[in-house]
């Protein structure tokens, strides 16, 4: 048995749940361990994550133009984006928190869309980038995934803690509900992605040479 | 090309989809890929007993760090504290019903499930009692996987107090002590939990072999 040989060409297919390998008998059925319904590659999966990443680009623009944080000082509101409230730390010399919060709430949101487009791409078109880097993109979008929820998490605690109404409060803003449907529409991509797609075309063009 | 027609001693990546004959590992050693190098499984070190202790410590401390204040603040002699769930109210009362929905489901919901899963898990195979109700709740513990996120909102109660130190006078709950603790917890369990050899036995136990 050579390594590289591929479960999907020997009518095997991995369970996603408990890695049992099960003989594969239709298009979908039930893990012989784990009853888990299962196929030899998610379904739809391409389909799918191009439509939760779209999703995902158009919730980016409300939640960068809308304010995430209101701040309320004698009265007065203070509206800040999520920009602008990077900006308020750098003034106050917070470099290392606004650096955190740059990365997670812009950085990594915007990486990670652009690198499953890419990824995506690379299903239907043989790339240079080695299949090992390639996987290797594909997990570091998955495991950055929560990470974003940060700026969120942020918001929510400070509008809980700092609430003495009239005299300084802080409310959240509309921005933060799309800026949270982002976060999980990209989630919902990266998990609807199968990274073996990447592997499959690998092997379409040693057959075509 | 040998034999290929017993399934039961291969393992195929979950990430390119290459087969390989299954290892035999001792505990504390990893199998990994040879066409991509992600890990196949590992053989974790007494995984029962730890990951039993660590979930139990785990389950004792939801309850506090819900339920206890984080952080306050004082201003002009007015104090204000707030817990996870104030969070949460106060989201609710703000209209904010989506952001509500989520810091329930990802800072208390799918951890606990995870948490008590990783318990009830170990417990009964402890104690060797073996019943379908296991494979549910083990495919739950897999299913919210990436979706437990104790350590962002952690990350996200100390950046606040950053933001928070400039302006007034700041003073750190017990509840904040205890999210710590739980987050120590429910990473540990992750290590410790030997997912492949949890499966094992639940396919040995529960299905008669033939």
């Amino acid at each position: 048995m050579s390594l590289s040989q591929k479960a999907k060409h020997l009518g095997l297919g991995s369970c996603p749940c408990c890695q049992k390998i099960n003989k594969m008998t239709a298009e979908q059925q039930r893990c012989i361990r784990c009853h888990q319904v299962f196929s030899q590659r998610k379904q739809y999966s391409v389909q799918f994550t191009l439509a939760w990443t779209l999703a995902a680009i158009v919730m980016f623009i409300p939640a960068n133009i809308y304010p995430m944080m209101v701040f309320y000082k004698l009265g007065r509101p203070e509206q800040s984006t999520i920009i602008e409230g990077i900006a308020s730390f750098i003034k106050q010399g917070l470099y290392p928190i606004a650096f955190i919060i740059f990365l997670a709430s812009f950085i990594i949101p915007l990486g990670k869309i652009i690198g499953l487009l890419i990824l995506l791409y690379n299903t239907k078109n043989y790339s240079k980038i080695s299949k090992r880097k390639q996987t290797q993109m594909y997990h570091l979008i998955a495991s950055l995934g929560p990470w974003s929820m940060l700026d969120v998490f942020v918001v929510v605690v400070m509008a809980s803690v700092v609430n003495f109404g009239f005299f300084t409060s802080i409310e959240a803003g509309i921005g933060i509900t799309y800026f949270t449907l982002m976060v999980i529409f990209t989630i919902f991509a990266a998990e609807s992605f199968d990274p073996r797609l990447l592997w499959d075309i690998e092997r379409r063009k040693n057959h075509d040479r | 090309m040998s034999n290929l027609d017993d399934e039961n001693e291969l393992i195929a990546c979950k990430h390119c989809d290459s087969l390989a004959r299954l290892p035999k590992l001792t505990s504390g050693e990893s199998a990994l890929c040879p066409c991509c190098g992600r890990t196949f499984f590992s053989r974790k070190v007494d995984p029962v007993n730890r990951t039993l202790a660590v979930s139990f410590a785990g389950l004792l401390l939801l309850v506090p760090a819900f339920s206890m204040p984080i952080i306050g603040v004082s201003v002009a002699g007015k104090y204000n504290d707030a817990t996870l769930l104030d969070c949460i109210m106060l989201m609710i009362n703000a209209d904010f019903y989506i952001i509500a929905f989520c810091v329930f489901l990802f800072a208390i919901a799918i951890p606990s499930i995870r948490i008590f899963s990783a318990f009830y898990l170990s417990y009964k195979i402890k104690r060797r009692q073996f019943g379908a109700s296991l494979l549910t709740f083990y495919r739950s513990y897999h299913l919210f996987d990436s979706w437990s996120m104790v350590h962002v909102f952690f990350l996200g109660v100390i950046v606040s107090m950053y933001k928070l130190i400039t302006l007034d006078e700041l003073s750190v709950g017990s509840g904040l002590i205890s999210l710590l603790l739980l987050l120590f917890c429910s990473t540990l369990i992750s290590i410790t939990l030997d997912q492949r050899l949890i499966w094992e036995l639940l396919e040995d136990e529960l299905e008669p072999k033939s």
